[in-house]
């Protein structure tokens, strides 16, 4: 194949790693690495190096299957384990994404406080807008200009080199490793793995890969989407954690509010620093909100069987429409609970995401060992040890947790 | 092997099946399903004991129902069995495949198989797809509907009649249904029929309570006449009558014939007067007679009518009538003395009168004449329709000739299921 030829490949298979990369850095996402960053310094920073490692070969498995097998996740779950198991993952995923989705409320509801607007404006507002992205069919264009405003992320990597970090020590802590044994460093961890490889987005992932039409032969190119997209997720995490670091965290400032966080930006945008943080929280809390309760419904209806379609009415398909409007309007009001603590809830529900992790990733590792799906694209020794590392240490952790919180 | 009834494919899967001694053979793992004559037929349990799997042909069953399976043959004469990726089993290839419909869109789930028992033999019937098969095979169906009923919803069946699903390969990876999936939900009245014919009586009845009083009443009168009788019987006698009211006259006639005469009375003072005298003056005649088979809502003129007077009564009327392609004309005593055809009148002239241009040369048949001589009238002379006129020369009605051809040719919800 002509150079050429391949970069037109590659530029229009380009999209669903890329896009799943930048979903990944929700308002949960943020939440969680500035916690990460304020509270426990370089400290954490080491586990972002094996994380990248995990996810680039987790989300490679979601693509490969999505290409390989032209269906998605939970169409293989419910077709190879019947309709008991795939009711209960589905039942907790929904769950879980249903904290997901209140925590992109709470990002939109924290980075409208910061312009002053009162939540009890903007969140109504916001869930009404995100439901009407989809019922009225305009998301794709909207999609666009959310993955552009994405780019204001970036501003963490300037912000991160003119907060003037010890760089000598930011490189000795991503490259050595070190632990804490105790529970509040353990469980920001787990909600560090879980906000980067979030069960959700495999699923996402898979269905973005089969509905591009992507096949075995142009697959190359949908694995080097996914890898550029795994290196943009960790890289601005890496940053973030980095300015947060240098920082909050050398002031001794906790992280209690959306306010706090935004003085990470301070070095670059000074007295700016809260607007240029609630603009990208704001974005990033919108997009995800109105990505993963269409995503969940999407997934869940493909599991059970159940007709699902943005072309749809409630009429037909109301479980999916039903599944959708839930996410949305409980997702909503969960975050207008009077005194609801926004941070924690971004925070938290990434914890559950890093618990939920290896239930899903050991579906994924047994489908795709199965010849008869995958024919010679099952799994490789090395990419299957990485996973079932993945898998063994996210349950070790979630172990340690608990075992912590009553030691 | 005897199997009557139904029984859905969860209720059979994991189930021990025991030998003549009492002794248990194993649980039910899968089915083997083989194409039949019309539907698929299962021809053989596949049976796990101890991780060995093992073939229990269909014949070598002595009962099968959900409660009690058990065999003809004994522990050490079960043969044994290895998966065979070219036969066909429900639960490997069946159950939790995706549907799609004819232009390959993605609907709906097979959450379960409904087989029935035809003949001896364990037919698939239907797949169901809605929420009960799932509930079911969470084993909280019962539960579902205790509760649901508890608040006053109830848990609709949603199956898909086997005719629909094309036929089935080994390997497949979905399974495709023949007519889009929009259709399923806007089938004609006659498919309707069908798969109310198909699913159990019980399950049919509540299909035809979802209808809407329109399409039951197109509905009906392609069912089964004891199908019917149930039907009706099962209905509170305002709907009913509402159903009947919505009917021809002789389709009406025909099913309050077949019901009891309480009931039939009953509907009969339920339903408007003018309505109810078309139908009790249909009763009067015996079913299987051109009296019988008749209606008698037909368009009718007197002679001294011109062409354009005639159509604007032709377009007042046809929207009532069902057969429109003959108007009659009558003389003042009601006594038929011509027919004109829909194709004449129109490119008649605007001037004529309708004595000038309409056929005197008539054929028709008395109200006693046998169905079979109406048939054969209405085929030698290729009519649309043919007056049923008495000794006297009184017009009583019309018999279409899609009345007739449903004598010759029963349509298949009211067949009788032929064997397989």
């Amino acid at each position: 194949m002509s150079r050429w030829k391949r970069l037109v490949i590659f530029l229009s298979i380009l999209g669903p790693g890329i896009i799943t990369a930048n979903v990944d850095n929700d308002a949960g996402g943020i939440a969680t690495y500035s916690i990460a960053g304020a509270h426990f310094g370089y400290s954490m920073l080491w586990s972002l190096v094996p994380i990248t490692i995990a996810l680039i070969v987790v989300q490679e498995m979601s693509a490969r299957m999505g290409a390989v097998t032209g269906k998605g996740l939970a169409e293989l779950i419910r077709e190879n384990y019947g309709v008991k198991i795939t009711f209960w993952l589905m039942l907790f995923l929904f769950l879980t994404d249903l904290g997901n989705t209140a925590a992109e409320f709470a990002g939109w509801a924290a980075s409208n406080e910061l312009f002053g607007i009162n939540k009890y404006i903007s969140v109504p507002i916001g869930a009404l807008v995100v439901w009407l992205l989809v019922v009225k069919g305009s998301y794709r264009v909207v999609e666009k200009i959310f993955l552009v405003i994405c780019l204001v992320y970036l501003v963490y990597i300037p912000a991160a080199f003119m907060a003037k970090p010890d760089w000598g020590q930011v490189a000795r802590e991503t490259l050595v490793p070190s632990f804490h044994f105790n529970s509040v460093y353990i469980v920001t961890l787990i909600g560090v793995v879980g906000t980067t490889i979030a069960p959700w987005m495999q699923f996402y992932l898979q269905s973005a890969v089969v509905e591009k039409g992507i096949g075995k032969e142009d697959y190359w190119a949908s694995r080097l989407d996914v890898i550029f997209g795994c290196f943009m997720t960790d890289i601005i995490a890496l940053f973030i954690i980095v300015a947060c670091g240098a920082t909050l965290y050398k002031a001794g400032i906790r992280i209690e509010s959306a306010k706090d966080a935004a003085i990470s930006l301070a070095p670059i945008a000074g007295k700016y620093a809260s607007v240029l943080f609630a603009v990208g929280l704001a974005n990033a809390s919108l997009f995800s909100a109105s990505i993963l309760p269409l995503a969940t419904a999407y997934y869940i209806c493909e599991g059970m069987g159940w007709e699902s379609g943005v072309n749809k009415t409630f009429k037909d398909a109301p479980q999916f429409m039903w599944l959708y409007t839930f996410l949305i309007a409980v997702g909503a009001l969960i975050v207008l609970f009077p005194n609801a603590p926004l941070i924690p809830i971004m925070w938290i529900s990434q914890v559950i995401n890093g618990v939920m992790l290896p239930f899903v990733l050991i579906f994924m590792l047994f489908l795709i060992k199965r010849e008869d799906l995958m024919g010679e694209y099952t799994n490789s020794k090395t990419f299957n040890r990485i996973a079932w590392t993945t898998t063994a240490i996210m349950i070790v952790l979630t172990g340690m947790f608990v075992v912590t919180m009553f030691v | 092997m005897p199997f009557f009834g139904e029984v859905f494919s969860s209720e059979i899967i994991k189930k021990p099946v025991l030998d003549p001694k009492g002794e248990d053979l194993g649980r039910v793992k899968d089915m083997v399903i083989i194409k039949g004559d019309p539907l698929p037929m299962v021809s053989a349990l596949i049976i796990e004991r101890k991780k060995k799997l093992f073939w229990l042909a269909w014949t070598d069953l002595n009962i099968f129902n959900k409660k009690i399976i058990s065999s003809r043959v004994y522990k050490d004469g079960l043969k044994p069995y290895e998966l065979d990726e070219n036969d066909l089993l429900i639960l490997r290839d069946i159950l939790d495949k995706q549907i799609v419909d004819a232009n390959g869109a993605k609907v709906v789930r097979v959450n379960d198989v409904k087989l029935e028992g035809f003949n001896g033999e364990a037919i698939l019937i239907a797949v169901d797809v809605g929420m009960r098969g799932i509930l079911r095979r969470l084993g909280i169906e019962r539960g579902s509907e205790e509760f649901l009923s508890f608040i006053k919803a109830s848990l609709p069946f949603n199956l898909i009649s086997w005719n629909y699903i094309q036929p089935l390969r080994p390997k497949l990876s979905a399974i495709t249904l023949t007519v889009p999936r929009q259709m399923l939900s806007e089938l004609h009245p006659a498919d309707i029929a069908d798969i109310i014919s198909q699913v159990s009586r019980e399950e049919g009845a509540h299909l035809f309570k979802n209808l809407d009083i329109e399409t039951a009443a197109e509905t009906l009168p392609e069912l089964k006449t004891e199908m019917q009788a149930d039907i009706i019987n099962a209905m509170d006698t305002a709907k009913a009558a509402d159903i009947i009211e919505e009917m021809s006259p002789d389709e009406a006639a025909d099913i309050l014939s077949d019901l009891p005469t309480e009931k039939a009375k009953e509907l009969l003072e339920n339903i408007e007067k003018e309505d109810a005298e078309d139908i009790q003056e249909l009763l009067g005649h015996e079913e299987d007679t051109a009296g019988g088979l008749m209606t008698n809502e037909y368009i009718a003129c007197p002679p001294e009518m011109t062409v354009p007077d005639a159509l604007e009564r032709f377009r007042a009327e046809a929207k009532e009538v069902e057969t429109v392609y003959y108007i009659y004309v009558l003389d003042k005593d009601e006594k038929l003395i011509g027919v004109i055809s829909l194709r004449d009148i129109l490119l008649a002239e605007q001037t004529s009168l309708l004595a000038d241009i309409m056929e005197t040369n008539l054929k028709t048949v008395s109200p006693g004449e046998d169905e079979m001589v109406v048939a054969e009238i209405i085929s030698k002379y290729n009519l649309l329709a043919l007056p049923v006129v008495d000794e006297n020369g009184y017009m009583h009605g019309i018999i279409s000739v899609d009345d007739i051809i449903d004598v010759l040719l029963p349509t298949a919800g009211k067949r009788t299921r032929r064997k397989g």
